[in-house]
């Protein structure tokens, strides 16, 4: 029995569909940074010991060992700051925009990038208000639950998809919380 | 010989004609998802297939911060389209076989064409090692060099003149020699 199940994972693994954009960037970057008119990219290497407190605290790595915020600022004011994060899912990656505020609250979220079979997913979960659920919620506070928040009202895939978001923005809280503003140049 | 293309029932050149438009309008798709995730040039295919799995960052001793300027239209670069081991398995895995049933019914037009046996003889071998070199060449660009890139290249545009060579003596010796029946 643990063979076939095996073997259906395995199936599902090799035949992702390709990846589609759902969001371009910079609609995502404007969404999330209302008013900003300058960007700066803050790449944040962690070291191994970090590294392995990011994923103990969520069970995740960033890409290369390297997270990456953007900050925008309009003049001298900063508007805030988002991160792009990748979850990867038996049904291929999906890539989660999550805006926070100068003051470390989430702003919003964006799905950008979703594969084929799961782009009706994610329309429906949105579709459905699931990432109004992210709205205010700080690094340390509640955990995200966008999933939950649409679960009668939605279909099980949309919910599921929500689920991954869920992760996604889970990972943008810890890595914000913990390396954001608390690393010097 | 009994199949020959230029003699055979019309139900039979049909057959044919349809398999080599059909094919043909998914090697114009091919060449644009190619455009889309690859690209023509030996730089864009190597960056695609041999990817930063090529050199391996030690992370620092301690956590350090780099900040750089960003305008928007930075945002609005295509990045590029890397294929990991497990994608190119994948890719192998799918395309591979599908590759070779292509040369095989591509073979099976050229066995029917008016050629001498060394041509046809070259032509089918032509079919079949055009996507040979194709994974050949992703597979020695990921863990030989990048320079490989240009067999992938080289594996690619053998298909397609291995197909309008094959699409063209078919369609003229089909509907267009005066030896037809």
């Amino acid at each position: 029995m643990s063979f076939l199940i095996r073997a259906a994972a395995i199936a599902a693994l090799l035949h992702i569909t390709p990846v589609v954009v759902l969001v371009k960037r910079p609609d995502a970057v404007r969404a999330l940074l209302p008013g900003a008119d300058a960007y700066v990219a803050r790449e944040v290497h962690l070291s191994a010991a970090d590294a392995h407190r990011l994923h103990e605290s969520v069970d995740w790595s960033p890409e290369d060992g390297v997270l990456v915020f953007y900050g925008g600022m309009a003049g001298s004011t900063s508007m805030g700051a988002l991160e792009f994060v990748r979850v990867d899912t038996p049904h291929g990656p999906i890539e989660v925009a999550v805006g926070f505020t100068p003051q470390g609250a989430v702003r919003g979220v964006v799905v950008t990038k979703a594969t084929v079979e799961m782009k009706p997913w994610v329309l429906e979960a949105v579709a459905a208000g699931f990432t109004d659920q992210y709205r205010g919620l700080k690094p340390g506070g509640a955990a995200p639950a966008g999933s939950a928040a649409i679960a009668g009202r939605a279909g099980n895939l949309a919910a599921y998809v929500a689920g991954e978001v869920d992760k996604g923005v889970a990972r943008a809280l810890a890595a914000y919380g913990a390396f954001y503003n608390h690393v010097r140049t | 010989m009994l199949y020959d293309l230029r003699r055979a029932d019309i139900r039979i050149k049909w057959l044919v004609t349809g398999l080599l438009a059909t094919l043909g309008l998914s090697y114009v798709f091919g060449a644009v998802m190619v455009a889309l995730y690859a690209g023509f040039t030996p730089q864009r295919v190597a960056a695609t297939y041999a990817g930063p799995e090529m050199s391996m960052t030690m992370p620092p001793e301690t956590t350090v911060v780099v900040q750089r300027p960003m305008a928007m239209t930075d945002f609005a670069k295509p990045e590029v389209h890397t294929v990991d081991t497990g994608l190119l398995i994948q890719d192998t895995h799918v395309h591979v076989p599908m590759y070779g049933l292509i040369a095989a019914a591509l073979s099976v037009v050229v066995a029917g064409l008016s050629l001498s046996r060394r041509w046809a003889l070259g032509l089918i071998g032509l079919l079949f090692a055009a996507p040979w070199l194709d994974f050949a060449g992703m597979w020695l660009t990921k863990f030989a060099s990048p320079r490989f890139a240009i067999v992938t290249l080289a594996g690619g545009w053998a298909m397609g003149v291995a197909y309008l060579i094959v699409a063209a003596l078919a369609v003229h010796q089909m509907w267009l020699s005066r030896e037809r029946s």
